[in-house]
């Protein structure tokens, strides 16, 4: 059957816009990290809005207008899929755009609209909705094992206060050290904390959102919402990039209103609490620590002054930077849900990560995300270069 | 010869304004289909926009990334309207003041132009570190530059007779068919910018709408998760 739905559908209109401005200049191509282990203009993103406006065109264009639209070229839609699934979301392309387009926003509004219609996601992405009907979670892990497996038991959660943490899948299945982190860093600040139940406390939807999914976003955000709403919170932390991202940029477009509580990452909330006093960081760390900005905290946030006077405020410790850092961060290939289906790009770009951290002469690698943090630990399994991974609140949590 | 040529700068003129119109068509569909959601906008203030009208005139994010690049980029895209402004003699009567004004730098970048795109061709396609080429960019900047370098010989060297141009152009103007100056560097060069309009690109308008989106953006980053 033929689709000649239109292209345009799922844009907003300064998106519509963006394609029109693209260039193709090529200068992004220079800061992709999937170009980087790949070498394939074809995926690169100018390609990408090359042939989208051929869709535009064929269903919107002056001919389709006065002919009717017309069925776009198979090869070239099946060309695209690929290149916008591979792509790892970062926005690193948007970030050295020299128009400025917000192509971190931009290809997961195209993927939505290879989902509509029905070319996307790719893989095991489209297993996710499935998963997390029935288990709230992208990885159908057993909710009942989301925080038993590795929440202190000295740490005390409040059945209700104004401060909650939401933990998150990845954290809670597959970055366990960086959760466990988290919550001691949270008891040890002192401020009452509440967590909604593991069957309450599902995905926050990024997963969905970025592989273009987004049918479940709604009642998922608007459940997550509630549930805080009746514990009375008023400040939502969170340590996942993404968690929050999605969290503060789209959960009130979905919820259909502001939200009742603030979202911050938990080194906005930590640094505040070292700032005031609440926390003391009283074990040096004589070492030197790289640290990698999340694509979707940096970028997506703007969140990247924090991790590091969080770093520096650890007595003795050296902190360094990454040639590409904050605004201008270089992808360790976990971004996107790309790493569940072009699982060697991720590997790479986790070894690219590692090879500049090592020749750094760092004694640490400091991450602050768990898709990062899985990946990258799983990038150094085989690898020549090998350095010690610690996430932020897990260094943090063992210098109280 | 001249009915024809008349005819086909209307209809590339029409054509300029139907392609021009059928994005407006595309970005008002979008529009009704998918209104702007309400918090998703950074708000417009005065210094995002003179920041804006910055980053336009300098290519700002251009310079960022790629500072080779960006000289030749800059040089061009600044003579690019001087010549257009130089060109302004023949299509008024009297001749404002400005025009006359500008004659000698137009004259300037008259020059400059050519190299520019000569000097961008050369980083886009000769230097190893660009990873990217749109064809249909390259075949724009040669376009540009076999449209330049005609104007310069025809001003160096290969004089037309300025008056029958200025008539010529007048009767395209006045819909009253004037005849074809007897140049023939002068039809190419003049057939060639009727090609150039056809592939304008319409970045050109919208490139500075984005360049003013990515600056309120960039000045609302520290508003998402931040205290205000």
């Amino acid at each position: 059957m033929k689709n000649k739905r239109s292209f345009i559908e799922e844009l907003l209109p300064r998106q519509i816009l963006e394609i029109d401005a693209c260039t193709l200049c090529g200068e992004c191509l220079k800061h992709c990290p999937v170009q980087d282990v790949t070498g394939n203009p074809a995926v690169s993103p100018p390609e990408k809005i090359r042939m989208f406006r051929e869709f535009i065109r064929a269903t919107d264009g002056l001919k389709a207008r006065i002919f009717g639209p017309s069925e776009a070229d198979r090869k070239l839609l099946e060309d695209f899929v690929n290149a916008v699934y591979e792509c790892t979301t970062c926005g690193a392309c948007g970030q050295s755009c020299t128009v400025g387009i917000f192509t971190q926003r931009l290809w997961p509004a195209l993927r939505k609209e290879m989902v509509k219609r029905g070319l996307g996601p790719i893989g095991v992405q489209a297993n996710m909705p499935k998963a997390i009907r029935n288990s709230g979670n992208p990885y159908d892990k057993p909710a009942v094992d989301r925080y038993k497996p590795w929440f202190p038991e000295t740490v005390k959660v409040a059945e209700r206060a104004a401060v909650a943490y939401y933990a998150g899948c990845t954290g809670a299945y597959e970055a366990q050290p960086m959760v466990i982190g988290d919550v001691l860093v949270l008891n040890a600040i002192g401020e009452p904390f509440t967590m909604l139940s593991p069957e309450d406390e599902v995905c926050c939807g990024f997963p969905l959102f970025i592989s273009g999914q987004h049918d479940e976003l709604k009642d998922l955000i608007t459940r997550l919402v509630n549930g805080y709403k009746a514990k009375g919170v008023t400040v939502l932390v969170c340590s996942c990039p993404c968690c929050v991202n999605i969290m503060a940029r789209d959960w009130p477009l979905f919820y259909g209103e502001a939200l009742p509580f603030k979202i911050r990452h938990i080194t906005q909330y930590v640094l505040d609490a070292v700032k005031k006093g609440k926390l003391r960081l009283s074990k040096e760390l004589h070492e030197s620590v790289i640290y990698h900005d999340p694509c979707y905290l940096s970028r997506g946030v703007g969140v990247i002054e924090e991790p590091r006077a969080v770093l520096r405020s650890i007595p003795g410790i050296r902190v360094l930077e990454f040639e590409r850092h904050g605004l201008n961060s270089q992808c360790c290939g976990s971004g996107g849900a790309a790493r569940k289906v072009f699982h060697e790009n991720a590997i790479a770009m986790g070894r690219k990560t590692i090879d500049e951290a090592v020749a750094k002469k760092a004694n640490r690698l400091i991450l602050s995300c768990p898709a990062c943090y899985a990946k990258v630990n799983e990038a150094m399994k085989g690898h020549a270069n090998q350095i010690q991974i610690t996430d932020i609140m897990e260094l943090v949590s063992g210098l109280i | 010869m001249g009915k024809l040529l008349i005819l086909a700068v209307y209809a590339t003129y029409a054509a300029f304004w139907i392609r021009f119109y059928a994005h407006i068509l595309v970005w008002r569909r979008a529009v009704r289909q998918n209104p702007q959601p309400a918090s998703a906008g950074a708000p417009l203030g005065g210094k995002a926009c003179a920041l804006a009208v910055r980053d336009v005139l300098f290519f700002r994010r251009l310079i960022m990334v790629n500072p080779a690049l960006w000289v030749g980029e800059w040089v061009f895209h600044a003579s690019f309207p001087l010549v257009l402004a130089r060109h302004l003699r023949f299509f008024l009567n009297p001749i404002p003041p400005l025009v006359w004004y500008l004659q000698t730098p137009g004259l300037i970048a008259g020059y400059l132009l050519p190299l520019s795109l000569l000097y961008i061709l050369i980083i886009r396609l000769c230097t190893k570190h660009e990873k990217y080429a749109s064809p249909a960019n390259i075949f724009l900047l040669c376009l540009v530059l076999v449209i330049s370098a005609i104007g310069l010989l025809m001003q160096a060297q290969f004089k037309p007779d300025l008056v029958d141009a200025k008539l010529f152009i007048y009767g395209i103007m006045s819909f009253a068919p004037a005849a074809v100056p007897g140049s023939v560097l002068f039809m190419i060069h003049f057939l060639l910018v009727l090609v150039l309009v056809s592939f304008l690109p319409t970045h050109i308008v919208t490139g500075p709408i984005i360049m003013l989106e990515a600056r309120k953006r960039e000045q609302a980053l520290q508003l998402v998760i931040h205290e205000k």
